[in-house]
């Protein structure tokens, strides 16, 4: 009896000692992306995203931790103005130069980040740092809309986590000064975000 | 519009305000043999106006602010030293092929060989013929040394922006505000200031290191950069003999002026 009973104990708990551990997790980069948001001549919202973004995570749910690192190539920025049609050169392309995210000296934006609040088995809070342009500051970002699950595309062969984050920062602080004020120099970030555990 | 409105604007900070500071410069400096520090007053307001001076991160535009501020220093202890040699005008020379280099090559080194060759090559190898043509053919000659600091400025001004980089295109502008400031006060006085390695370096030296960031960095087409190095040596070109100071420098500067363009309408026509 008792080695029978040991036995189904053991396969009742081995789910909530796999949900206990902390799990490692990939990004999926077709379905994540962070975003940008800026007001030109304070009036309207110019807003873009970079094409690409890697990164891992690691969540442990029953400790509730959790930690993040993201990496984005700043070249593959977008935002909807790639054609220059009679003007010397698109809002793309200035966005890629030196008066912004200088892309050919800093190919890179990164950000490393903890998990500091949940709301019940979901993270609520990353505190962690940007690098842009080769300057590290404390950004913070909420997150929103997280939820994890068997992945029904694989008929729940993976599971997978997503959600939004979001956050802003002063593109000053970044050393980003070009025109500031007419751009204004708050930029808000939102990354949405997916990852397959690993 | 309010002061800080007026001073927020891109017109004022890379042309009026340099300008001023320039034009100040050259009145003050110009009777102890420092009127070629116009450049460097020009160029730091800009600086002052547009980016501050912040030089952390060391970047590539930062290394030329800090040469920008340096040049005018060498430049004096050369031109109150010693009396202008070739050797001397050949080390600064390679201090400029050196300087390009040291700027330039964190970036460059993270692109392919090929493109890396090409704007290295041309950044190192313009910097060294500009620092070279303007300290043996027109340190000594203050109206050509401001023709084509005024050219070369204002080449690399409209030719950096055309290649997506406003920055680059004010700093570019306030080293032609500088120059024109500097050849203004020679116009107006009659009388020539004192060019020398103080104003060649700061004016042609760092203009042609702008052309190269421009080129590295933003998307100004290497042959650009290679035409804005000819400015200099059309600054140079000879005016009828005799010809009075302030016809000179309308001529030198429209020569300077004409291959400038050029480089602009070959940066304008890369973008496709």
């Amino acid at each position: 009896m008792s080695s029978r009973f040991h036995a189904g104990l053991l396969a009742a708990a081995l789910p909530f000692a796999a949900a206990a551990a902390p799990e490692s997790f990939t990004v999926d980069p077709y379905h994540s992306f962070p975003y940008f948001e800026a007001a030109h001549l304070n009036t309207s919202l110019i807003r873009g995203h970079f094409e690409k973004i890697s990164g891992k995570m690691i969540l442990d749910t029953a400790a509730r931790t959790g930690s993040i690192e993201l990496s984005v190539p700043t070249a593959t920025l977008t935002s909807g103005d790639n054609d220059k049609g009679s003007r010397p050169r698109s809002r793309d392309e200035h966005l890629r130069s030196p008066d912004f995210f200088n892309v050919a000296e800093f190919p890179t934006m990164s950000y490393k980040g903890k998990a500091t609040k949940f709301s019940g088995d979901h993270p609520a809070m990353v505190e962690g740092e940007l690098t842009l342009l080769g300057v590290t500051k404390p950004l913070n970002l909420t997150v929103e809309r997280w939820n994890c699950g068997p992945d029904p595309r694989t008929q729940g062969k993976r599971y997978f986590c997503g959600g939004n984050a979001t956050g802003s920062f002063k593109r000053s602080d970044f050393g980003m000064k070009f025109l500031v004020g007419p751009v204004s120099d708050e930029v808000k970030l939102w990354i949405s975000i997916e990852a397959f555990r690993d | 519009m309010t002061v800080q409105e007026l001073l927020a604007n891109p017109a004022v900070q890379g042309g009026a305000a340099p300008f001023v500071a320039g034009l100040i410069a050259a009145v003050v400096l110009g009777r102890f043999r420092l009127g070629g520090l116009a450049v460097v007053a020009a160029f730091a307001t800009a600086v002052y106006f547009i980016a501050g001076f912040t030089f952390s991160p060391l970047s590539a535009t930062r290394k030329i602010i800090l040469l920008g501020l340096a040049a005018p220093l060498a430049g004096i202890f050369f031109d109150f030293a010693f009396r202008p040699t070739r050797l001397g005008a050949y080390l600064l020379t390679i201090a400029g092929a050196a300087a390009a280099a040291w700027v330039f090559w964190p970036v460059i080194s993270q692109k392919g060989l090929e493109r890396s060759l090409l704007q290295g090559a041309t950044a190192v190898l313009a910097t060294a013929w500009v620092v070279l043509v303007s300290e043996r053919r027109l340190a000594g000659d203050s109206v050509r040394a401001g023709a084509a600091g005024l050219a070369l400025g204002a080449g690399t001004g409209v030719a950096a922006i055309f290649a997506a980089s406003l920055t680059y295109g004010l700093y570019g502008f306030a080293i032609a505000a500088g120059s024109g400031a500097f050849l203004l006060v020679q116009v107006i006085t009659g009388r020539r200031i004192d060019a020398g390695a103080t104003f060649t370096l700061s004016a042609t030296g760092i203009a042609i290191l702008i052309a190269a960031a421009a080129m590295v960095l933003a998307q100004l087409p290497w042959y650009s950069v290679v035409v804005l190095a000819l400015v200099p040596v059309a600054a140079n070109l000879r005016v009828p003999m005799g010809t009075p100071l302030r016809l000179q420098a309308v001529l030198s500067s429209l020569y300077g002026l004409v291959v400038a363009a050029i480089a602009c309408a070959l940066a304008w026509h890369a973008g496709g």
